[in-house]
């Protein structure tokens, strides 16, 4: 029983961060219907500059997220500006051939600047956990866990409770209809962009310490995400939260009562499993048909 | 007085010229329905005064200020507000979150922004009695009062609509035309494109016939629902209005 609810806590853990680098793709694909697979690459990004700032000054890694963060932000609002824009009204297609291309070019740059291998933030605490009664709780886990609850309420509160959140929410669910009570195309795609962003500047940061990471990483952290999005109904934040709840439980669960090799298919197959009965995934849009 | 002038506005998608000239003018406190056959450029011209597709040629002038090009957030803020075709709201938002999207150019007013939301909140029951709804679960003809609802959170001197009585059935339909009269009543100029004639015209103080990208006909609404050749294009050859959905003249 122990074993079982230790597994669950885990996979809860590590399901919110999931959801943390998830919910970056997911609102970034609703209000621009760009699909991002550079975002894995942002996420190594930031792992490696991460990694960097605590190997010079020591600075803790989740901590250095306030460094990488407001980074990644304006990162983002450039890329958009310079790049995506171009693309805007093409083909979801268009923005994978173009976002994969990005991610190819930052890979490159790491494997130049950082060479090819792995690495790993070690922070004092790296090995040490609470516990609690017969459950322990790694302290990477939890502090993780804990910035990215943060992260996720403040982007609900931004979206939910600002005008600038009810903009990008209204441009998402119809564009013509945002422009037309005067929200601003242009700046409320790359405001998007620039959150969804600015998302991995905590979830590099905690990937740094989490799992070891090399630049060709990405590939596996985009596998997942777009899992976590489809899994959860592109473009739907509450979408996202459940999908990475869904991958932590699996990998978590599959790991303690199987082997830790077959964690990651489990995960595959509840994918495809829920889409052959969801199509639209777990939090699609379920409207009436003529409303959209 | 003239509160919307287009002169010579020519404009289209990439593939010619939509509009080849369109002249146009309406006055205030008037309800000015266009009517013309599909592809006449009639949504086309709403389009354009309202930012969404830029003219090519031509003038458009709100007051006698040129507005013709300008982004949509700029024409909204000379107070002209457009109710598209249909999907003009945002279905996983409530109703009362559509409603407050309307007030988006205000927002850093709160006072008026608290005002136009219990102005609209009396002028458009629905809006409250809905308020917590999802907009994308409301039926046709309640999207399309929420939609005109939306519109008002900015006071617009004029309201754009594009085919307000699409897919509705008679009793939505009613209602709509009775709030598009009572805008007018209120003071507000409204310029409507109706595909159904009988009752553009019968809402209407004015009357335009376009086709092919032009202006054919423009008269009082009386007068182009009578024209012979109107009554056997559209009507079958009768254009007297069917209800008592008759506004009064501005």
């Amino acid at each position: 029983m122990t074993q079982l609810v230790q597994a669950i806590i885990l996979g809860l853990l590590i399901g919110g961060v999931y959801a943390l680098m998830a919910s970056g793709l997911t609102l970034i694909f609703g209000v621009m219907q760009i699909i991002n697979i550079a975002q894995g690459a942002f996420l190594v990004l930031v792992a490696m500059l991460t990694w960097w700032l605590w190997q010079r000054t020591g600075i803790d890694p989740i901590v250095a997220s306030l460094v990488t963060t407001p980074l990644m932000f304006g990162f983002g609002w450039v890329v958009y500006r310079l790049l995506i824009s171009r693309i805007r009204g093409s083909s979801a297609s268009m923005s994978v051939l173009l976002t994969f291309g990005f991610a190819l070019v930052i890979e490159g740059v790491l494997n130049v600047v950082a060479g090819n291998r792995f690495r790993s933030a070690a922070p004092s605490y790296f090995e040490e956990s609470y516990r609690v009664g017969d459950i322990s709780l790694p302290k990477t886990q939890v502090f993780g866990f804990l910035a990215a609850v943060v992260v996720l309420g403040v982007l609900y509160f931004v979206l939910t409770r600002t005008w600038t959140g009810r903009a990008i929410r209204a441009a998402t669910q119809n564009p013509s209809g945002a422009a037309l009570v005067g929200v601003a195309a242009t700046g409320t795609a790359a405001l998007a962009f620039a959150i969804g962003s600015a998302t991995t500047g905590v979830g590099g940061s905690i990937l740094s310490v989490l799992y070891p990471f090399f630049p060709a990483s990405h590939y596996d952290w985009i596998s997942r995400l777009l899992g976590i999005v489809v899994l959860g109904g592109m473009g739907s934040l509450p979408g996202a939260l459940v999908g990475a709840g869904i991958l932590g439980l699996a990998e978590t669960l599959t790991a303690t009562y199987g082997s830790l090799g077959w964690s990651t298919l489990v995960f595959y197959v509840v994918i495809m499993v829920v889409l052959l009965i969801r199509p639209q995934g777990l939090f699609g849009a379920k409207l009436r048909e003529d409303a959209v | 007085m003239t509160v919307l002038s287009m002169k010579g506005v020519v404009a289209g998608y990439g593939g010619g010229a939509v509009l080849q000239g369109v002249d146009l003018d309406c006055a205030e406190r008037t309800v000015t329905c266009i009517v013309g056959p599909n592809g006449a450029g009639k949504s086309t011209v709403l389009r354009v005064i309202s930012g969404l597709l830029r003219p090519s040629a031509g003038e458009i002038s709100m007051d006698g200020e040129a507005i013709g090009g300008r982004a949509p957030d700029e024409v909204l803020r000379r107070g002209i507000a457009q109710v598209p075709q249909s999907h003009a709201l945002f279905p996983a938002m409530s109703v009362h979150e559509n409603i407050l999207m309307g007030g988006y150019l205000i927002r850093k007013d709160r006072r008026l922004l608290r005002e136009r939301l219990d102005m609209v909140r009396d002028r458009v029951p629905i809006v409250a009695e809905r308020a917590g709804d999802s907009a994308g679960n409301l039926s046709g003809g309640q999207r399309r009062m929420v939609e005109i609802a939306r519109c008002l959170m900015l006071d617009p001197r004029l309201i754009l609509l594009d085919e307000p009585s699409l897919g509705l059935d008679p009793r939505s339909l009613a209602g709509v035309a009775a709030l598009i009269q009572e805008l007018n009543r209120a003071g507000t100029t409204v310029l409507l494109v109706e595909q159904n004639v009988r009752l553009g015209l019968g809402l209407a103080t004015h009357g335009v016939v376009m086709e092919g990208g032009r202006v054919r006909l423009s008269d009082t609404a009386e007068k182009v629902r009578d024209h012979p050749e109107i009554a056997s294009l559209y009507l079958g050859g009768t254009t007297a209005p069917s209800g008592s959905t008759r506004a009064p003249a501005g």
